[in-house]
Order: structure tokens, then sequence, then C-alpha cells
């Protein structure tokens, strides 16, 4: 009985343990099953997803950036290059462990170079710039080796080499250049073809900004597997970076030399083109700056200081300045009435040395007291006679000077392949309603006459419509790039002015000739000095008017010349040598008061220069 | 403890008396094929580190000596000490509570000289094996009281060791003890009843859970709200299994693994580099050699002459099995991240020894009793 029991009880229970062993298998097969599913979706049906997304992985491509272009002058020498800087580059994500690891590394390198300061935006750089942050820029040897001693300590900090842009002459060619900085948020990106990484620095002014994209060249990319910490393992494939392109400029060093020297440090423009070509071969405008404060060495101090300065050293007057062209103007507003047949070569006045307009009581007086008395077209360009142009531009009307002065370029930008050119002011009877609130007096067109008043005009400007002189109804486009490596860059017609009577070019050039080489001309001190005979048209461009009418003109400027930013500017446009012009040359001289004596030289002396280096 | 003729009558009637060395050379050698093909799989999972493959060498041969001594014990012998395992087991439980060895994520190890030690991994191996005993030491039904009794021990053993913390080996604790109650006949109507008030209880059991395992379970509902963060582990691995495909990319190759992008590829992940490196293939043939593993356990369980003998046997197959199934489908993404290694593969000493000494007791049990 017992037997049975036991036989029974070990039966039962075997069942007992089959039977749950069963039930547990079906849940774990269950789970197996959805477990195969899952398997046979990852390696089978979404295999070609994985595979790309271990790839992606594992797999990133880096662009090459390629060295920045070189710029040269017209002697073919380098202005523009790149060098190697030695940096101290922090490699983490922890501001803390930087500031430590700063603190000792200051102990021991010193101020010098030191670019990291503990500001908002640098903490930023590190979270955002692939964590790193450049400590030190551009370290000296003495530097290096004092850290390379004790390196050891900071396991985080590295010595890294990159590229540096200088200029060599410092100073010397600020304007035309120009200078980098750190690539903005917008060009990032705007910049569809080339891929700026976050602390790259891009063109931000004049040539620099303008040739941005040869400059930069194209990139160049490598594919590489990383681990997981973005360690390199290996190269996989490498696209080289093209070569960027070279700029080949016409400025000349020697030009640039003595333009920015005769201005010495006063503020003023200097421009000088090939009439023939456009090429500009010199291209000054002072103060200027040291364009090597930008390449990411200075502190950020220098450079605000420089930003901030009241004198604006960053300007290019050249292209931007915007100056009353004064008696500049005198020989298109001559070449108008002369089109419109209001006048002829013979044509004279007798100039007392006022001009009244009918029926008005208010007198307009010329520079010159009592007047140059009887002069024709020629003799009132050359004495520069105030009361001739008061007279002709009262004739013409404003709508037929404007109309006029704007085929010669003024009002317009030029194209220049410099950044921020200005268009200045050319008058109409819309813009002084718009702009001023007033309708357009007789008096306006008075002023405009002898250049001042709304106009106004910038240096460049004034030396393309002086070009249309040269070249008898034509200016090229001005350009300062000659060629890109060695592919020369176009020369392009920008203005085409007709006129009826060719002649009257000739007599123009005559009349300017007359300003210099005839013994009444304002200018006749340049054909007793210089080497070669240019011809031109000073100016002196008021800036305070004179209207106390009780006062003579001489008495009254001598109360503004107390102040030096009151005095008169000096101008000169010019062009040599007579037979065959090389140069056409416009000089601004601010407050230099004498457009003669002042102005007039700077051109000649350049000419000159320019004649004897390229004869 | 029957030792009647009829008892030996039914046995030898269903299975062959067996003497030898090794009573169950076919699990043996299916053993030693996984524990080969791992320490293959564990040098390309570890970055080619000889020195961790032949630290794991040394576990698996300590593992092996120990399986041999276990399974040329008879039963009998060793039967009767299995409650004094187990509380040797319960004490080193307690004692990493207050003495947890230095330089450890999670209390849960005692330090060893050059080893460390989970005494959790131990408990999972005598708890089943002492309440499969406690249970079937007499020639009838468990009464109420045996029944509460272990059920006790079991809750104190799995909550002992969440307490470490560890979620994952606490489930496998649980589990392993709850294995040899549930094979022994414990009444369903009170299992029912229990899952039941465990529901209902559910929301006071995930207020006690720790952010760390709630951090886990969280992940586990999305990984990828935060691919970078505690998802990025499933997120690398089901990319590594993805990423190889039916053939795999090769021993050694496996670009997911090899560059670091699987995090723990050594230990919990090492499914994923094989499923990289050996694709649905390798893993068809990994399953294929547990399969062999779990087919002899159930063999023998079934056909054991004695209540304790099948217990005991098919509770440690299915513990081996529950291991298997909790750590594939973890890596897969099917279950949560709780910690469980992949058995007799995954890098980690006292895990593949109690794997090899349950092994040791399944091939012990084989042996017929003969006198």
């Amino acid at each position: 009985m017992q037997r049975f029991r036991d036989l029974d009880i070990g039966r039962k229970q075997l069942q007992i343990l089959q039977s749950r062993s069963f039930f547990i298998f079906i849940v774990i097969t269950l789970i197996f099953l959805v477990f195969s599913y899952q398997i046979l979706r990852l390696m089978v049906l979404d295999n070609v997803n994985y595979v790309s997304q271990s790839d992606q992985n594992r797999i990133i491509t880096v662009p090459i950036y390629p060295a920045r272009g070189l710029i040269y002058n017209s002697e073919g020498n380098i202005i523009v290059e790149n060098i190697v800087s030695q940096d101290l580059v922090f490699y983490g994500s922890s501001l803390l462990e930087l500031e430590e690891n700063l603190n000792e590394i200051k102990g021991i390198l010193g101020e010098e170079s030191l670019l990291w300061d503990a500001g908002e935006q640098s903490s930023k750089d590190l979270s955002i710039n692939l964590r790193q942050a450049i400590l030190y820029k551009d370290l000296n040897t003495s530097q290096i080796a004092k850290f390379q001693l004790e390196k050891y300590k900071w396991p985080s900090v590295q010595i890294k080499p990159s590229l540096k842009r200088l200029v060599i002459d410092d100073n010397l060619y600020s304007h035309v250049v120009g200078y980098l900085g750190p690539v903005s948020r917008e060009e990032i990106f705007s910049s569809n073809n080339f891929k700026y990484p976050l602390n790259y620095f891009s063109g931000k002014k004049g040539l620099e900004k303008n040739y941005e994209s040869i400059l930069r060249g194209s990139l160049g990319y490598r594919s590489i597997e990383i681990d997981a910490y973005g360690n390199e393992i290996k190269e996989i494939s490498r696209i080289s970076p093209q070569r960027p392109g070279n700029l080949y400029l016409s400025i000349n060093k020697e030009l640039q030399l003595i333009a920015k020297n005769e201005l010495n440090g006063r503020k003023g423009a200097i421009i000088g083109l090939d009439p023939s070509t456009g090429l500009v071969k010199v291209l000054v405008s002072s103060p200027d700056f040291n364009p090597n404060l930008f390449n990411g060495t200075s502190s950020s101090g220098e450079l605000s200081s420089l930003l901030t300065d009241k004198e604006s050293p960053l300007f290019n007057r050249v292209i931007s300045g915007n100056y009353p062209p004064a008696s500049t103007l005198k020989p298109f507003i001559g070449l108008l009435a002369l089109e419109n047949k209001i006048i002829d070569w013979d044509y004279s006045i007798d100039d007392k040395g006022f001009f009244q307009i009918e029926g008005e009581g208010r007198k307009y007086r010329g520079w010159k007291e009592g007047g140059h008395g009887e002069v024709n077209l020629k003799k009132a360009i050359a004495v520069s006679s105030d009361v001739f142009f008061y007279q002709l531009a009262t004739s013409l009307t404003i709508d037929r000077l404007s109309n006029f002065l704007e085929q010669f370029g003024f009002g317009l930008i030029s194209g220049i392949d410099l950044d921020n050119e200005s268009s200045a002011n050319l008058p109409t009877r819309n813009w002084k309603l718009g702009a001023v609130g007033e309708s357009w007096f007789v008096g306006d067109t008075v002023n405009l006459g002898i250049g001042q008043g709304y106009i106004t005009i910038t240096p460049m400007q004034l030396a393309l419509a002086t070009s249309v002189i040269v070249n008898k109804g034509i200016a090229y486009k001005p350009r300062i790039v000659e060629r890109i490596n060695q592919n020369e860059t176009d020369k392009e017609i920008l203005y085409e002015v007709k006129i009826q009577d060719q002649s009257h070019w000739d007599g123009l050039q005559d009349a300017m000739e007359a300003v210099t080489n005839s013994w009444y001309g304002t200018a006749y001190n340049l054909s007793l000095s210089g080497e070669n005979k240019i011809a031109g048209k000073t100016g002196t461009a008021q800036i305070k008017s004179l209207t106390e009418e009780g006062l003579s003109v001489r008495e009254e400027y001598e109360e503004i010349r107390e102040s030096i930013s009151d005095r008169d500017h000096a101008l000169f446009v010019g062009y040599g040598p007579i037979q065959e012009p090389k140069l056409v040359m416009v000089v601004i001289v601010e407050n230099g008061e004498s457009g003669s004596s002042v102005a007039a030289p700077i051109a000649q002396k350049i000419i000159d220069t320019y004649l004897r280096e390229s004869p | 403890m029957s030792r009647n003729p009829l008892d030996y009558q039914l046995n030898s009637s269903l299975n062959k008396s067996n003497s030898s060395f090794i009573t169950d050379p076919i699990l043996f050698t299916a053993v030693l094929a996984i524990l080969t093909f791992g320490l293959v799989c564990l040098y390309s999972a570890s970055g080619q580190d000889i020195s961790m493959v032949t630290k794991q060498g040394i576990y698996i041969s300590l593992g092996i000596i120990l399986m041999l001594i276990i399974s040329s014990i008879k039963e009998r012998y060793y039967r009767p000490f299995l409650i004094n395992l187990f509380w040797i087991g319960l004490l080193l439980l307690i004692w990493v509570l207050f003495f947890p060895a230095q330089g450890y994520n999670t209390d849960r190890w005692i330090d060893l000289g050059p080893f460390g030690f989970q005494p959790s991994e131990l408990v999972r191996l005598t708890l089943p094996l002492a309440v499969a005993y406690h249970l079937t030491r007499k020639d009838r039904q468990p009464d109420l009281l045996d029944w509460l009794v272990v059920l006790f021990f079991i809750a104190l053993s799995s909550f002992l060791v969440f307490k470490q913390p560890d979620l994952g080996t606490s489930i496998i604790v649980f589990i392993s003890g709850f294995l040899p109650v549930f094979l022994s006949g414990f009444p369903l109507s009170i299992i029912f009843a229990g899952s039941i008030s465990l529901i209902a209880l559910s929301p006071l059991i995930w207020m006690s859970l720790s952010e760390y395992m709630k951090g886990r379970i969280f992940t586990f509902i999305d990984p990828n709200a935060d691919p970078l963060g505690a998802g990025w582990n499933i997120a690398q691995s089901k990319t590594a299994i993805g990423s190889g495909g039916i053939f795999g990319k090769g021993y050694l190759n496996g670009t997911q693994s090899q560059l670091d992008f699987l995090p723990e590829s050594h230990s919990d992940f090492i499914f994923s580099v094989i499923a990289e490196e050996f694709g649905l293939v390798g893993i068809s043939f990994l399953f294929f050699l547990y399969g062999i593993i779990l087919y002899r356990i159930f063999v023998i369980s079934f056909n054991a002459n004695t209540q304790f003998s099948r217990v005991c046997s098919a509770s440690l197959g299915f513990i081996f099995l529950i291991y298997l199934v909790i750590n594939v489908c973890m890596v897969s993404g099917i279950f949560p991240v709780v910690g469980v290694p992949l058995p007799l593969i995954s890098q980690g000493g006292t895990s593949i020894i109690v794997h090899l000494m349950a092994f040791g007791f399944v091939l012990s049990l084989k042996r017929v009793e003969t006198w």
C-alpha cells in the first residue's frame, strides 16, 4: 500500500513537473519568438540602415583648408603672406581645468601673446568650438622652450601650429589689402561651396574681403575612420584642396611710399590710376592702420581702440570719403556749356570779383578780391575764375548740370574691387526736395558752378571723371587686381561720354595744361619744379561758407583758419605726361588750404616717380 | 529518500545506469564548445586584450575543475549539506551590504585579493538547491509550513541583492528560488492571488526603486529620447547587431566593438559583438550549442529517479535559459538593460564558475544510485 502510494506520488510529481515545465517553455518560447522577430528585423530587414548607421559612427569627413592665397604688388614682391604661428591650445570642455592650467602656465610664460581672457565669449567658445580653446597665440621661441620643459604637467594643453596672415609692410597697403576677422555666423550659413569652421578667419575689408572666394581657395576633404572618442584610426580617402588664387596688384610700392610720406599723417586721400586701363597704381588714405593687428594675435583692447579712434583710420577716404569737388569741377561745367552752345572758346566776360543773379541783391563773391578781369573759358579754368562759372552754371540750370555730370560718374559708384564704396552726392531738384525739404534755388546752382554746396564727390569719382577728359570720352573701370594667378583681369569701359564736337576735349586739355604751365595758372609753381609737364586743376574746398558781405574774403577766412578742422581742403586733379598721359592723379589733403601749393606738388612728385620707374 | 525496489524498477526502465566519469558527454562537449567560442569572442570584444582572455581562461579552468569535482560526487553525499551552503551564501550577502569592497560601483563584491567575488551569484545557485532539498526531503507533497519557509528565504535573498543595488540579479535570484517551488507543485491558486496583489502593489514597488533603476527602465521605454546618455548603449548595441547582417563583418572586423562605440562590449553586450562579427549565421550556431545544453539538462531532469533530482536539474536548466533570454532580449532592445551577462561567454569570473558548478550538479544528478 505504502509502495503504491509512493509510486503514485512519484508519478504525480513527475506529471506536475513536466506540465509546469511545459508551461514555462511556452512562456519563454513566446519571448524568444519576439526576440527572433527583433533579430530578423535588425539583421535582415533593416540591415542596410544599421550598416549605414555604423558607418556614420566611424567614418567622418574632415575638410582640408588650403593656405590662403598670396598678394603681390606691381613689382612682383609679396605683400601679404601666411606664416606659421605656434599657438597654445587647450583641448577639453572643463572651464575649471582650463583656468587652473592657465594660471600655472601664466606663471611660466608670462602675459605676452596671451589671448584667453575669461570673458563670456571665451567660455562659450569652449563649449561650441569642438572643445578647444586657444590660450596663447603666436608664442615666441623662448616661450615655446619654457613650455616644452614642463608640458607634462598639463596633458590637455598642446602647442599647435596654425597659419597666420602677415601683411609685410604693415600700414603701407592698409586700405588696399584690408584685413581678416573671425568668420561670422552669416558667412558660415551663406557660403555653400566652402565650409567655414567656427574659428576660421575670412576677409572683412579691402581685397581680403572682395576676393575672399578666390583667396580662400577650395576645400579638400579626407575621410577618416575614428573610434568612439574621436581619435583618428586611419585615413580612408583624400581629395586634396585646390590651390587658391594669388592676387597680383597694379599697386606700386614706391608710389605708395611717396604718397604716405607726403601726407605725413595728415588726413587725406591720394589715388593714381592709369587712364588707358583703369589699373590703380597708388591708393592711400590717411590716417591708416596696421592690418596685422587683425590677425588674431592682438588683444581686444588694441582692436577696440582702433575701432573707436576719432580719426577713423579704418575709413577708406579714397572711395568712401565725400568731399566738395570745388574748382576741380569747373572743366566739366565748361564742357557742358560748350556742348550746349551757350559759349564758345572765344566767349569772354569781365570778372569783377562778384556775381549777381538778375533781380536779386545778393553778391556771390569770387575767391580773388577784385576779380580776374577779362576771362574766356581757357583762362577761367587756368585762373579758376569763380564768377565765370557762376554765370555758366546759372545759364545751364541744375537739370542739365546733374544730367551731364552723371555721365562722368558723379553720384555713381565705380565698382572698383574694394568694399564699402560711396556714391557721394550729385544733387537734383528732386533730391533736394526729398533730403532737405526745400525746392531748388538758383543760388544752389550758382554754388554748384564752383563745386560747392550740395555736391560731394569721392576722390575715386574725380579720378575717373578726369580720365574721361584724358581719354576723350571714355573711362575704364578702376581695378587694383591686375591678374589672378596667370589670368589677367578684364579691362572694361565704365563710362562713355559722347559730345558733338570732339575738338572740345583738346581745348579742355589745353586749359588744364594752362593751369600748370601758363604764368597766370593757379599751379604754375609745378612747371618750375617738376621733371615732367603735367596738366591739372586745383581746388580749394570750403568747409565753412563765407557769408559776411561786409568783410573781404581774406579777412573772413583768417577768422575761420583759427580752427584747424575748419580750414579748407586742398584738392588737385592732374595727369601726366601731357603728350601721352600715363597717370591720372587725385590728391586731397584735408584742411590743407591750398590746392596749388599743398596738393598739386604731391601729384607732380608721384607722376615724376612713376615715369622714372616705368618710362 | 526512496530506496525501495519500485523506484529502482521505475527508473531503470527509463534510464540506463551511468557510472562513467563524465555522465553526459554531449552536455559536457557542448559546454566546452561554448566556452571556447566565448574565449575567441572575448578576445575580439575586449579590444584584443590578451590579458583579459587569459584571466577568463583561468576562471574557466577553475570552473571546469569545480564542475568535474561536483559531478563526481554522488547526490546523497552532498544533499544534506545544501542547506548549509545556502546559509553561507546568505551570510555573505549580508556581509557585502555592511562591508562592501572598495572600488566598485555597487556593493555586490567581496574582495579576494586578485579577484572579486559576488555572493549574489553564489546564492542564485545555492538557493534553488536548498529550496529543492527542503521541499523534497519528505516523501510527500510539501505542506503549508514548507512553502512559507522557502518563500520567506527566497524573498529575503532577493531583497538583499536588490539592496546592493542590483535589480537584474535580484530578479534572477527570485526566479531561481521560485522555480523549484513552482516545479514542486506550488498551488496555482496562490500564484494567481500573488500575481494579482503584486500588480496592485506595483506603484509602491515603483516608488521604492532607486533613481538608477528607474532611469534604466525609462531608457528602455524610450531609448531614442536620450541617445547619447543612458540610451546610448542600446542604440549602439542595435546598430552593432543590425549592421552584422547575415554573415557578419568578420572576426575582429566589427567596427562598433573594435572602435569602442559599443560600451560594455566584453561583458553584458558581448552578444552584440558576436552578432556584428559573425552575423545571423554566428548567433544561430551559438543558439544551437545553447539548445544542446538545455535539451540534455531536461532529458536528465525528466529521466531522474528522485523528485529532488528532477526539480534540481529542471530548475538549473531554466535558470540557465532565463539568463540567456534576459541577456539577448536586453541587448536587442526588447528588455531594459538590467545587467545580466550572457551565460558562459560574458567576461566575469563568478558568473562562469557558478554556471559551471550548476552543470556539475546536473551531471552529478545523472549518476544513478547503485547499492
